[in-house]
């Protein structure tokens, strides 16, 4: 395998890991504001 | 060879961190205690938790530290394939059981644990059964996770061994205790930020700081050819193919999946277990990299142990700040899944042994199954620190763990879709399979001639049957048989006559088919069939309280006779 697509193959996973982390966060901050809009618990 | 020294925090530094980290959790714990705790929240949550937290939690819980570990190793052992070979099978797994996730949940909407739900499919023997291998495989989990906690302490602070299993012990009881599950999903958001983020800095700090994109071509010589084959047949016999068999059954078998599985709301199911397979697969593939990196930095672990690869790259290339967010990342990992592992402990004693088996469903008291809960919780703690101290061989207590589970895949898995399994054929099944494991996994016999041909044999039906579930909860019936059968077929010229040589992949396989042979065979001829809406109607909430909250009829308590549930409704 040549250097550049091991480079790729090697830093694919953080920049993946970086868009779940992006994902998550997002969801568990909407479902915190839209639980204390409705004055709700989050759990 | 490069041989590195792994740096030392001071003692104020990694008290510090420790304060700040479950310190931290504690407080945000403390955020949603109640005084009087509920003891279907403390179980499940209430059956109605929000992506963002589920998916969290999730991830948080699949990912612990001996799977970064285990990854690092497969990459530095096996070479460019192997994270691959550790984490993506892995990851797949959660992917495969959220089908049949989602038909658990449908039939059993309100249940607490999967044995809860067997109880009211064939009573008590396969109940305690599955609650058995629950709790033997949650206590080991939870004294792997100690342990790692001591050896990550001992080896970066003047701190033993002894120490950091009592520190990390007493930081996961702190803050689960009082309110179980709810706590547990709670801190594994803050804990799955931190192991996250964690990983996207530190991945790609430590490879430019390492000398790569050069170093692929300066150490290449340090690969052997099959290291540097990314289609590895090697990796795949040895290592990712007895983890896509274990995993299967680690996924349907353990309760902290399970928990999960019936707290998220249930039309979230699908969204939270995609969004864990990535953040799994991603973390734990990108963490196994750094084995990778090792292999072509030419780098020797520390005292041959390939457990310090992480801890020893970390060391070597990472700055103070860089290297005390690592240590988070391990103990973020480590105390997640040590937390589930205790509220899942918590939940089988409450819901499973007090609540179905001592007090009765109907007059189980809830705030007596609270205090059950809790007990639960310091008694595990205490056993998993006294087994951690001893060190016990963690891989070979989890890979017998893995084949009792191994044999209840295809019994439970049947148990929720066809109505003519019966609780002699489950029990009878799952016996039988152990009993053939044990002698081919730890090579009791000698496995020459017919007896080699049998256990082939049986592999390759093991092969069929595993390939045939993964399909079935996507598919259904039909193309499930046609993918068993031909996996069966592919695989036979190349299995029959070497595959009991793999002790590991065909101790897991006959566990596979002799469970599913028998449970098939001991059922098909039934005429009767169990009448699933039954189990809706017996499993439930054990407060009151929450039941009136809800302002629903509870499923169960209007067909409810006020009598213990007979297993086994036919129609």
């Amino acid at each position: 395998m040549s250097t550049v697509l091991l480079s790729a193959y090697v830093l694919m996973w953080p920049v993946l890991v970086a868009v779940v982390l992006f994902v998550i966060s997002r969801g568990f901050f909407r479902e915190w504001a839209e639980a204390r809009r409705n004055g709700r618990d989050l759990i | 060879m490069v041989e590195m020294d792994t740096a030392q925090f001071n003692v104020l530094v990694v008290v510090g961190l420790l304060v700040l980290f479950y310190g931290g959790t504690f407080l945000i714990s403390t955020r949603i205690g109640k005084k009087e705790e509920n003891a279907d929240g403390y179980m499940t949550a209430g059956n109605n938790l929000g992506f963002g937290i589920s998916a969290a939690s999730m991830t948080a819980t699949w990912i612990w530290a001996a799977s970064m570990y285990a990854s690092a190793t497969s990459g530095y052992t096996y070479g460019i394939s192997g994270p691959i070979h550790y984490g993506l099978w892995g990851a797949l797994m959660i992917l495969f059981i959220y089908p049949f996730g989602k038909r658990i949940r449908a039939i059993a909407p309100k249940a607490h644990t999967l044995a809860e739900v067997l109880y009211v499919r064939h009573g008590r023997s396969s109940q305690l059964m599955l609650a058995g291998s629950n709790i033997v495989g949650s206590l080991i989990s939870l004294m792997s996770n100690f342990i790692a906690g001591g050896v990550l302490i001992s080896l970066l602070s003047p701190f033993n061994f002894t120490q950091g299993v009592f520190a990390v012990a007493a930081g996961v009881l702190l803050y689960t205790l009082w309110s179980g599950f709810r706590a547990s999903v709670l801190t594994d958001f803050v804990q799955v930020v931190a192991m996250l983020g964690a990983v996207a800095i530190i991945v790609p700090f430590i490879f430019f700081a390492a000398g790569f994109p050069a170093a692929f071509e300066t150490g290449a010589g340090n690969l052997t050819a099959e290291q540097g084959d990314f289609f590895s047949s090697t990796a795949f016999m040895e290592q990712g193919a007895p983890y896509i068999a274990a995993v299967l059954a680690y996924a349907i078998g353990n309760q902290t999946i399970a928990q999960r599985l019936f707290a998220v709301k249930e039309s979230l199911i699908k969204p939270t277990f995609i969004t864990a397979t990535i953040g799994y697969g991603a973390m734990v593939i990108g963490v196994g990299m750094l084995g990778v990196l090792a292999l072509y930095l030419g780098f020797e672990p520390s005292g041959g142990d390939p457990n310090n690869i992480i801890p020893g790259m970390a060391s070597e290339y990472l700055p103070p700040v860089l290297l005390a967010l690592f240590f988070i990342m391990i103990v973020g990992a480590l105390s997640s899944t040590a937390d589930s592992d205790l509220a899942a402990l918590s939940s089988i004693m409450m819901a499973d042994v007090y609540g179905q088996n001592v007090a009765g469903k109907e007059k189980a008291d809830p705030k007596t199954m609270l205090l059950v809960g809790r007990i639960t919780m310091v008694v595990a703690t205490a056993v998993a620190v006294a087994f951690a101290s001893l060190q016990l061989n963690i891989l070979d207590l989890l890979v017998f763990v893995g084949a009792l589970w191994g044999a209840l895949v295809f019994p439970v898995l049947a148990s929720f879709y066809w109505g003519k399994v019966t609780g002699r054929a489950f029990t009878t099944s799952v016996l039988a399979a152990l009993a053939v494991f044990l002698p081919v996994r730890f090579g009791w016999l000698p496995l020459g001639g017919v007896l080699g041909f049998v256990v082939d044999l049986l592999s390759i039906v093991g092969v069929g049957v595993v390939i045939g579930l993964m399909v079935f909860g996507f598919f259904g019936p039909r193309p499930a048989k046609v993918a068993g059968i031909a996996a069966a077929v592919v695989t036979a010229p190349f299995a029959i006559g070497s595959l009991h040589e793999y002790a590991t992949l065909s101790g897991s396989l006959v566990a596979y088919s002799v469970s599913t042979i028998l449970c098939w065979a001991m059922s098909v001829r039934r005429r009767e069939e169990f009448d699933f809406a039954v189990i809706a109607q017996r499993t439930g909430d054990f407060d009151d309280d929450d039941a009136a909250a809800v302002g629903t009829a509870v499923p169960g308590r209007a067909a409810d006779t006020g009598n213990d549930p007979e297993p086994a409704g036919t129609k």
